[in-house]
C-alpha cells in the first residue's frame, strides 16, 4: 500500500520538529502535524533555559552530563536562538552549606565549568542581587528563545523536503489490526498556511511510520489506538517581569523548590516555577497563590522584583512519565529522563513510537536517539549531521555580528532584530529605498520587513507570526501594535480574515495578562481596554451585525 | 505660607478643566487654581464628546466577542434610565445637557453635533464606526451616517491606519456609501519613525518639501504636495478623508487648502494616542482658562494634605522636593482613573493615591476581571462612589470631607470604555463639581 | 589553580567576614556609576502613550530625532547589560525635558536620556573629533568665562568679529548667526567683594544664592537683583563657591565633567545649609539642575539635602514671605513697560511657569504677558551648534511669533539662553523677572543699567 509520507510525527513541539529536522536531512521523507501553532504546547510555556546541568549536578547526574553537552551543541549550531547569558546558583544565609559544596562537586564531577564566587562577586555581576546573598557558584547556563528555535528546526525541516501542517488536529489514529498506519487530522482552515476564517476539512494521512511525540498529550493520542501511555503532567508557572532585573540566569542554590530561578529573556525576565500533577493538560487551574509565590520567593534574591512590574504568567505542562509500577509521589522526584515507547514491543502495536519524559535542552539528542530508531526500523541507512550542520538563521552569524549594517534602523533595534534573524536578517531587512519600514510593534523594535516575512511562513495566524517576531509581547501586550500587526495581513489576506486574526490575537494577549492586573499593567489594561474599545469600538463593532444598525437614523451632519 | 485660592481643581485633564472654567463662572470674583502633575490623559482620547453610545452592562457579565448590542441614537433620551451610582445618575440627566451646552460655547466652530441630541456614527482609524455625540470640525465631513462616496488616504509610514483595510471594515460595518483606500507616502516625511507632531508641523507650517515623484520642479509647499499626491487617486468621490494629523496649530487652514486643492471636502478619521485632535481640544481648554484668568500650576503633584473638621484644610504641592502648601476654601479631585493615575493598584488594594477616598473593589484580585476581554469588566468601573453633591463617600456612605468633589475618571460605578461615555462623564460631573465648588466657595 | 590543588572548600571564598571588613573601610557606593547605570526598570512606568512625544519640540520639526519614548523607555528596555551601542540620534536631544514633565506615569526620562548620552559620548564618540572638543567647549563655558572676563572688551569685540564667528562656524562648527554672549566689565562676584558682601545679617533669614555663570560672568544686574530684594525683605546672603550647575554637560554627555562640578556645588552648599541658609537659584535651569538631575545622577554625601534646600529665588519669596502682599499696590515708574514673558522649559519642570505672570499681575501699570508654552528652542548649547541652528530657529518660531503679537515690546524670562533666543528671534531687549521685582520693590535707586550693556 502507498502511503502518504513515510514517517508522520505528531506534534509540534521541540521534539517533534527536532526529529522532523533530523529525518529529513537524513533524506527520509516525513510530515509533521500540529494542532495549534509550533510551540504550542509545552516548548512555547517554559522558561527558556539553556540547562548547563548545574540544575541536576546533584540529583541526576546522568542528565547533568547529557545538558552540558548539549547546551555547547546548541551554542553552535543554534547561535541566533541561544543568549549566553550565564548563569549562577546563589546561596542566602538560610541555605545549606552542604548543599553548596555537593552542587559545587556535582557540575564538576559532570564536566560543567564552575566556579565559586563571593557575595560581592555576584552583585559585581548582578548588581541587584540581594545584599545577603552569601556566594554564588557560576556555570554557563544560557537563556534559548524556545519559539525561534523550533521554528528553525521546522523550517529546515521543510527545506529538506518534509511537510510541516500546523493547525492540524489529530481526531484519530488509523489503525488496522496491530498495525498502526497514520492519523486522521482536522484542519482547522484547510491544509497549507493557515487562513483565518476558512472552513476547515478533514484528511487522512497514512504513513509507514508514526512518532507520536506530543508530550504531555502524548496518553490522549495513545488512547486513541487503545494504547495506555501513563504521562503525569504537571504544570509549573512562569511569570514574566516587563524588563530585565538580571542579565544571568539566577538559580536558588537549594535542593528543591518551587519558585527557584530567574531567566532573563529576552528583553523580560522569566521567573519560576511550581511542579504540580495535574489530571487534564488542557484543563487545569491557574491560581493566584502561584504567581504570588514567584514574586515573593524570588525577590528574596532580588529584591527589587518585589515592585517590579509583571506583564503577564502562564502555565506550563509537564510531559513526566516513569515506567509503570514506579510510583514516585512528588512530581518533583519525576526523573526528567526521556523515554522511548515502541508500541510493537510494548503493546505489540506496529508502527508507532512514542516519545515521553525529557527535557528541552536536550531535545537534540532525543531527536537524534528516536531518529536513529526509526531509521532502523525502515531500514535507512543514514547517519545524524544535526550535531553539527546549523540551523537556518545560525549558518554565519560571525559576520553578521561583525557586520556594521543596520539596514538604516536605529541602533537597539537593529541590534533585537538582528539578533532574532540570525543570518537571515539581510534577506528580511535589506528593503527596497523607496519602501518605508515603520516599526510596527515598539515595545519589542520589529519592523514591517520582519513581519511581513513571518506571515510568509505561517499565513494570516497573528500568534504564529508574534512567536516568530516577539511583535506584542512587551510592555502594552499588544494594546499598541496588535491592530498594526493585524494591518499588515491587509491585502494579502480580506478584511474579514484580518478581523478574526486580531480578535484572536488581542483576546490571546488579554489571557496571560489576567495573571498580572495590578499597578502598571493593569493601568495598562484599562488603557488597552479604552484604546480598543472607546477609540476604536472593537467590542461594538458593527461589522458583525451590520444589520442592527440603521444609520439614516443618526447625526448625518448639520 | 500657603498659597491661597478660593476653588483648587487638582487634575488637568476634561473634567479637572471643566471644574476650574464652571467655577470661575459660577463665581467671578473667586480665585480658581488649576493643579495639575504632568499631563492629562486628553492626547490619549480621539477627541470626540461621547455622551453615551451603548446602554451599561451588568458587572462581571461574561460575553462574546465582537457585536452586543445596538448603538444609541439619543443618548439624552437614556440619561434617565441609568442605574443608581452612575455618574450620570447622580448629577442628573438635565445636568448632562447643561454641561454640553457648557462645552458647547467653550469649543465654538472648533466642534460640531450640537445642532441635534443625536448621536453621529464616525468611522474610527480601526474601520469601525462609533456613537457620539460631539465631534471635532475636522471629523463633521467624515460621518458613516453620510451617504457621500469617500477616499480613504493613508501613509506608508503611519501604521496604526490603513486605509484600504478600513475602508473595506467600513463597508463590512453596513455604511450607506462606498468606501475606497489608498496608501501614501507622505511628501517631507525622511524617516520612518516620525512622530505625528512632525507630520502636522510641515502642514501647519506649509513647509518646503521635495515635491512628489521627485521631478525637476524642486521643492513646493507640504499641503500642495500633499495634495498633488491624493489627486491622481481620486475617483470621483466627493470626501477624502486622512488619519488625525491634519496640523496641530493650523488645522482649519489646512483642510482648507487641501480641500480648494482637491476640490472635495476633506477629513480627519480620529487616531489613537497621540492624538492630535486631544491634544488640539487640551489647546482649546487651556486657552479658555486662561481667558478665565484661572491660575494654572502644572508639572506638579499634589502629594499630601491636611484637614481638620471634616473640611481639607490645604493640600501639599511637591516640587522638586520643596513641599508647597497650597489653601482653598473648596476642592475638586480631578486626577483620572486607572490610566490618569487617580486611581491605582497593588496585589492587595485598589486604592485612591491622595486622600484615600474609598474605592470600592472586590478583595479578591482574581475577581477584578472577567475573561472576555470585551466582558464587563469590573475594573473598568473602578474608582469613586460620590454622593448627589458629587462628594467622595467614604466606606459607611458618608461623604469623606464637606469642601471635596470628585469629577471625571476619578469616579466609579461606570465603563465608559463600553458604553462610550467616558467625556460626556467629565463634563457633566466636572461642570457640577465645579459650578457647586464656586458657589460655595464665596 | 587547578582543581588538585584546591578542595572545595577553601575554593569558597569566606565572605562574611571580607564583606565586613570592606563595610567598615571602604565607602560604600549604593548606586554604580551613572555612566553604568541600569535604568531599564524605569520603563516599567511606560505605558506607550506618547505623551512624551508629542512634547518633544524637537522631533516636531526634525525627523531624524526619533522622540523621548524611543530614546528612553523603548531604548532602555532593549538594552542588555552589555550592549553599549547606544542610538546616536540621543546627541539630538535639546534635553529641554519637557518629555520629563509631561509623562503622565512618572518615566525618569530626563534621566535615561542624560543617561544614554553620557554612554554615547563615552562610548560611541571619538574624543579627537571635532563634534567632541565643540561640544566640550561649549559646556564648560565657565572655565572660558573668566578668561574672557579678565578682558571683557577685549573678549566681546573678538567674538564680534565676522572673522571669529566665521572661524567659529567652520572650525568648531558653532553656528556664525549667532552673537556671543557680551562679558559684563565686573562680575557680580567682584562686585559683591567690593561692596563688602551682605547687607543684611540675620539668625533665622539666611540664604546661600546660586548665581551661576551667567548671571556672574554676563548679566550681573540679575544677581544684584537678587541681592536687593533679599535684603529688603531682610535675608542674609551669603555667595558661596561654586562651579557651574553641570546643565551643559548633561546636555552634551560629558558626565565627568558634571560630575566634579556637581561635587563641588553639593560640598559648598551643603555647608551653606549646615550654617541655617536655604540655596537661592536665579536661573531656571541651575534650580533645576540642582533640585533634579544631581539626584537623579549622583551619589554624593549630600546630594538629596541640597536638592530639598534649593528654591528658585521668587518661588522661595512667594512661600516664606507674602509677595504678593508686598507688591500689591507697588509700581515700577517709567522704567518698565508691558512684558512678553516666555516661560522656560526648565521653570515648567519645576511646575513655575505660571508663577512670572501671577506676581507681576500684583504690580500697578505693567502686565506681562504669556507668550504660550512653546519652548525656545535654543536650550543652552544646543542652538549654539551650527547643525542645529536651523531647528532651534524652527522651534522658536511659534514663540518668536507669539512675542510679535504681544502687547509689550520688552521680553521677559528667567533663563538666560532663553533670553538670547528670544533677543535673536525678536530683537527685542530682554530683562529678568528678578529686575522687574527690584524696580518695584527697592525703586528705582538701585536700577542698573539694560542687560546688554554692561555696567
Amino acid at each position: 500500500m502507498a502511503h502518504d509520507t513515510t514517517v508522520l510525527v505528531l506534534g509540534g513541539g521541540s521534539t517533534g520538529c527536532g526529529i522532523a529536522r533530523d529525518l529529513a536531512i537524513r533524506g527520509v521523507d516525513v510530515t509533521l502535524v500540529e494542532r495549534g501553532n509550533l510551540t504550542g504546547g509545552t516548548t512555547g510555556r517554559m522558561h527558556g533555559l539553556l540547562h548547563s546541568g548545574g540544575r541536576y549536578a546533584v540529583s541526576d547526574q546522568a542528565s547533568a552530563t547529557e545538558c552540558i553537552e548539549e547546551n555547547e551543541i546548541l551554542r553552535n549550531i543554534a547561535s541566533h536562538c541561544v543568549e549566553e547569558t550565564g548563569g549562577l546558583f546563589v546561596q542566602r544565609p538560610e541555605d545549606s552549606d552542604e548543599y553548596f559544596r555537593e552542587k559545587l562537586a556535582g557540575c564538576r564531577d559532570c564536566g560543567i565549568p564552575a566556579t565559586v564566587l563571593s557575595g560581592r562577586e555576584a552583585r559585581e555581576i548582578e548588581p541587584y542581587l540581594a545584599e545577603d546573598v552569601a556566594r554564588a557558584i557560576q556555570v554557563p547556563d544560557g537563556a534559548v528563545d524556545p519559539f525561534r528555535l523550533c521554528v528553525a528546526n521546522a523550517l529546515d525541516a521543510e527545506r529538506h523536503g518534509a511537510r510541516v501542517e500546523t493547525h492540524a488536529e489529530v481526531i484519530d489514529l488509523l489503525r488496522e489490526g496491530d498495525d498502526i498506519y497514520g492519523v486522521e487530522v482536522r484542519h482547522d482552515s484547510g491544509p497549507g498556511k493557515r487562513t483565518h476564517a476558512t472552513p476547515g476539512t478533514t484528511e487522512e494521512i497514512t504513513a509507514e511510520y508514526v512518532v507520536n511525540a506530543t508530550g504531555a498529550w502524548a496518553g490522549r493520542i495513545g488512547a486513541m489506538a487503545d494504547l495506555d501511555i501513563a504521562v503525569r503532567p504537571s504544570k509549573g508557572v512562569m511569570t514574566i517581569m516587563n524588563v530585565r532585573q538580571v542579565d544571568t540566569v539566577i538559580n536558588r542554590c537549594r535542593p528543591k523548590g518551587d519558585a527557584d530561578i530567574i531567566v532573563p529573556h529576552e528583553t523580560t525576565a522569566i521567573l519560576g516555577t511550581t511542579d504540580e500533577e495535574v489530571d487534564d493538560p488542557d484543563d487545569y487551574p491557574e491560581e493566584q497563590w502561584e504567581v504570588d509565590q514567584m514574586i515573593d520567593t524570588l525577590a528574596e534574591l532580588v529584591p527589587i522584583i518585589e515592585d517590579a512590574r509583571t506583564i503577564r504568567s502562564f502555565w506550563g505542562v509537564r510531559p513526566l512519565y516513569e515506567p509503570p509500577g514506579t510510583g514516585t509521589q512528588d512530581p518533583t522526584d519525576i526523573t526528567r529522563d526521556f523515554f522511548l515507547l515502541d508500541h510493537d514491543e510494548r503493546d505489540g502495536v506496529g508502527g508507532m513510537s512514542s516519545i515521553v519524559g525529557g527535557k528541552f535542552t536536550t531535545y537534540r539528542a532525543m531527536a537524534e536517539e528516536i531518529a536513529d530508531h526509526v531509521c532502523a526500523k525502515l531500514g535507512v541507512d543514514a547517519r545524524c549531521v544535526t550535531a553539527e550542520e546549523p540551523l537556518p538563521g545560525s549558518e554565519d552569524i560571525a559576520v553578521l555580528e561583525e557586520g556594521m549594517d543596520s539596514f538604516g534602523l536605529r541602533s537597539p533595534i537593529a541590534r533585537r532584530s538582528k539578533q532574532r534573524l540570525g543570518s537571515r536578517a539581510p534577506d528580511v531587512l535589506e528593503t527596497n529605498e523607496n519602501e518605508a519600514n515603520p516599526v510596527i510593534c515598539q515595545c519589542e523594535g520589529v519592523t514591517r520587513a520582519e513581519i511581513q516575512d513571518a506571515v510568509e511562513q505561517s499565513g494570516s495566524d497573528l500568534n504564529a507570526v508574534r512567536i516568530r517576531t516577539r511583535a506584542s509581547m512587551g510592555n502594552c501586550q499588544g494594546g499598541f501594535c496588535c491592530q498594526n500587526m493585524a494591518n499588515e495581513l491587509h491585502p494579502r489576506y480580506d478584511e474579514q480574515t484580518v478581523r478574526d486574526a486580531l480578535d484572536e490575537l488581542f483576546q490571546e494577549r488579554w489571557k496571560g495578562q489576567r495573571h498580572a492586573l495590578w499597578g502598571e499593567q493593569l493601568s495598562q489594561a484599562m488603557l488597552n481596554y479604552a484604546l480598543h474599545a472607546t477609540t476604536m469600538n472593537r467590542d461594538n463593532d458593527p461589522a458583525n451585525a451590520p444589520a442592527q444598525v440603521d444609520y439614516a437614523q443618526f447625526d448625518g451632519g448639520a | 505660607m500657603a498659597i491661597t485660592d478660593d476653588v483648587l481643581v487638582i487634575g488637568g485633564g476634561l473634567a479637572g478643566a471643566t471644574a476650574a472654567l464652571a467655577a470661575a463662572e459660577t463665581a467671578p470674583d473667586a480665585r480658581v487654581r488649576l493643579v495639575t502633575a504632568k499631563q492629562s490623559t486628553l492626547r490619549h482620547a480621539s477627541g470626540l464628546i461621547d455622551v453615551l453610545g451603548y446602554a451599561p452592562g451588568s458587572e462581571g457579565q461574561e460575553q462574546g466577542q465582537g457585536q452586543k448590542q445596538k448603538p444609541i441614537v439619543d443618548p439624552f433620551a437614556e440619561l434617565d434610565t441609568l442605574p443608581t451610582g452612575h455618574p450620570y445618575e447622580r448629577v442628573g440627566g438635565e445636568a448632562v445637557r447643561d454641561a454640553l451646552e457648557f462645552f458647547d460655547d467653550i469649543a465654538g466652530d472648533a466642534y460640531a453635533g450640537g445642532h441635534t441630541d443625536k448621536n453621529a456614527l464616525v468611522p474610527t482609524h480601526g474601520g469601525t464606526v462609533k456613537p457620539t455625540a460631539r465631534y471635532p470640525a475636522a471629523t463633521a465631513d467624515g460621518l458613516a451616517s453620510d451617504d457621500r462616496d469617500a477616499l480613504l488616504v493613508g501613509f506608508e509610514t503611519l501604521p496604526d491606519f490603513e486605509a484600504p483595510l478600513a475602508a473595506a471594515h467600513i463597508e463590512s460595518a453596513g455604511a450607506p456609501f462606498d468606501a475606497r483606500g489608498v496608501t501614501l507616502s507622505f511628501p517631507g516625511i525622511v524617516r520612518d519613525d516620525a512622530k505625528v507632531t512632525r507630520y502636522a508641523h510641515l502642514l501647519d507650517r506649509d513647509e518646503r518639501v521635495q515635491s512628489p515623484g521627485g521631478s525637476v520642479n524642486g521643492e513646493i509647499g507640504a499641503r500642495e504636495a500633499l495634495a498633488a499626491a491624493v489627486e491622481s487617486h481620486l475617483e470621483g468621490e466627493p470626501r477624502v478623508g486622512f488619519p488625525a494629523i491634519l496640523g496641530d496649530d493650523r488645522p482649519a487652514a489646512v483642510r482648507e487648502s487641501l480641500a480648494d486643492a482637491l476640490g472635495v471636502d476633506v477629513f480627519e478619521i480620529p487616531m489613537g494616542p497621540p492624538s492630535l485632535p486631544g491634544l488640539r481640544l487640551e489647546d482649546l481648554l487651556y486657552a479658555e482658562l486662561e481667558d478665565a484668568g484661572v491660575r494654572v500650576t502644572s508639572g506638579v503633584p499634589v502629594v499630601d494634605y491636611e484637614a481638620a473638621d471634616g473640611r481639607i484644610d490645604h493640600v501639599v504641592v511637591d516640587r522638586n522636593g520643596a513641599e508647597i502648601p497650597h489653601e482653598a476654601a473648596q476642592y475638586v479631585l480631578a486626577t483620572g482613573g486607572l490610566v490618569g493615575k487617580g486611581i491605582e493598584s497593588g496585589r492587595e488594594r485598589v486604592s485612591e493615591p491622595l486622600f484615600d477616598c474609598h474605592v470600592p473593589h472586590a478583595s479578591d484580585r482574581y475577581n477584578w476581571f472577567v475573561d472576555d476581554v470585551f466582558g464587563e469588566q469590573p475594573y473598568a468601573r473602578f474608582g469613586l462612589a460620590p454622593d448627589r453633591e458629587l462628594r467622595p463617600l467614604d466606606s459607611t456612605d458618608d461623604p469623606e470631607f464637606r469642601n471635596l468633589r470628585a469629577a471625571g475618571a476619578v469616579l466609579g460605578g461606570y465603563d465608559y470604555a463600553a458604553e462610550k461615555s467616558g467625556a460626556g462623564v467629565s463634563l457633566a460631573t466636572g461642570y457640577v463639581a465645579g459650578t457647586r465648588a464656586g458657589e460655595e466657595s464665596v | 589553580m587547578s582543581e588538585a590543588e584546591q578542595p572545595i572548600d577553601d575554593g569558597v571564598p569566606s565572605d562574611q567576614s571580607s564583606d565586613d571588613a570592606d563595610d567598615e573601610f571602604e565607602p560604600v557606593q549604593v548606586f554604580p556609576e551613572s555612566e553604568e547605570m541600569d535604568l531599564r526598570p524605569g520603563a516599567d512606568n511606560c505605558y506607550k502613550c506618547s505623551t512624551c512625544d508629542t512634547n518633544c519640540p524637537v522631533a516636531e520639526v526634525d525627523d531624524e530625532f526619533p522622540g523621548p519614548k524611543f530614546q528612553g523607555p523603548e531604548q532602555w528596555r532593549l538594552k542588555r547589560q552589555d550592549d553599549h551601542d547606544i542610538d546616536e540620534s540621543v546627541m539630538k536631544c535639546s534635553n529641554c525635558m519637557r518629555c520629563d514633565s509631561s509623562c503622565p506615569s512618572d518615566v525618569p526620562l530626563s534621566q535615561m536620556h542624560n543617561t544614554a548620552r553620557g554612554e554615547y559620548v563615552e562610548e560611541n564618540m571619538s574624543k579627537f573629533s571635532r563634534e567632541y572638543i565643540r561640544n566640550r567647549m561649549l559646556a564648560n563655558y565657565r572655565r572660558l568665562a573668566p578668561l574672557a572676563s579678565m578682558f571683557p572688551r577685549t573678549a566681546n569685540f573678538v567674538m564680534g568679529l565676522s572673522v571669529t564667528k566665521w572661524l567659529g562656524e567652520k572650525t568648531l562648527g558653532v553656528t556664525s548667526e549667532r552673537d556671543f554672549p557680551e562679558f559684563a566689565t565686573e562680575t557680580f562676584r567682584e562686585w559683591w567683594t567690593k561692596r563688602g558682601g551682605a547687607h543684611v545679617e540675620s539668625e533665622d533669614k539666611r540664604i546661600a544664592y546660586f548665581h551661576g555663570c551667567y548671571s556672574n560672568y554676563n548679566t550681573p544686574e540679575v544677581a544684584k537683583a537678587l541681592v536687593r530684594v533679599y535684603e529688603h525683605f531682610g535675608y542674609e546672603i551669603m555667595v558661596p563657591d561654586q562651579s557651574c550647575s553641570g546643565t551643559p554637560m548633561f546636555a552634551n554627555g560629558m558626565l565627568d565633567d558634571a560630575r566634579r562640578a556637581a561635587e563641588t556645588n553639593v560640598r559648598e552648599l551643603a555647608a551653606a545649609i549646615e550654617d541655617g541658609a536655604d540655596i537661592i537659584a536665579s536661573c531656571s535651569s541651575c534650580s533645576m539642575s540642582i533640585r533634579q538631575e544631581y539626584p537623579e545622577l549622583f551619589d554624593f554625601e549630600d546630594t538629596d539635602t541640597v536638592a530639598e534646600h534649593t528654591w528658585d529665588a521668587v518661588e522661595y519669596l512667594r512661600v516664606h514671605e507674602d509677595l504678593e502682599a508686598e507688591l500689591e499696590g507697588t509700581s515700577v515708574g517709567d522704567e518698565f513697560d508691558d512684558f512678553a514673558y516666555h516661560a522656560p522649559c526648565h521653570s515648567r519642570n519645576q511646575g513655575l511657569d505660571g508663577q512670572t505672570i501671577e506676581v507681576m499681575d500684583a504690580i500697578d501699570g505693567i502686565e506681562a504677558h504669556d507668550v504660550g508654552d512653546s519652548c525656545s528652542g535654543i536650550s543652552g548649547t544646543y542652538g549654539w551648534k551650527e547643525e542645529n541652528y536651523e531647528t532651534s530657529m524652527k522651534i522658536g518660531e511659534d514663540m518668536f511669533e507669539h512675542m510679535a503679537a504681544a502687547e509689550a515690546e520688552t521680553g521677559l524670562t528667567e533663563c538666560p539662553t532663553c533670553s538670547m533666543q528670544m533677543e535673536h528671534g525678536t530683537g527685542y531687549e530682554i530683562r529678568h523677572t528678578l529686575e522687574v521685582l527690584e524696580a518695584a520693590l527697592v525703586g528705582s535707586s538701585a536700577q542698573s543699567a539694560p542687560a546688554t550693556e554692561p555696567n
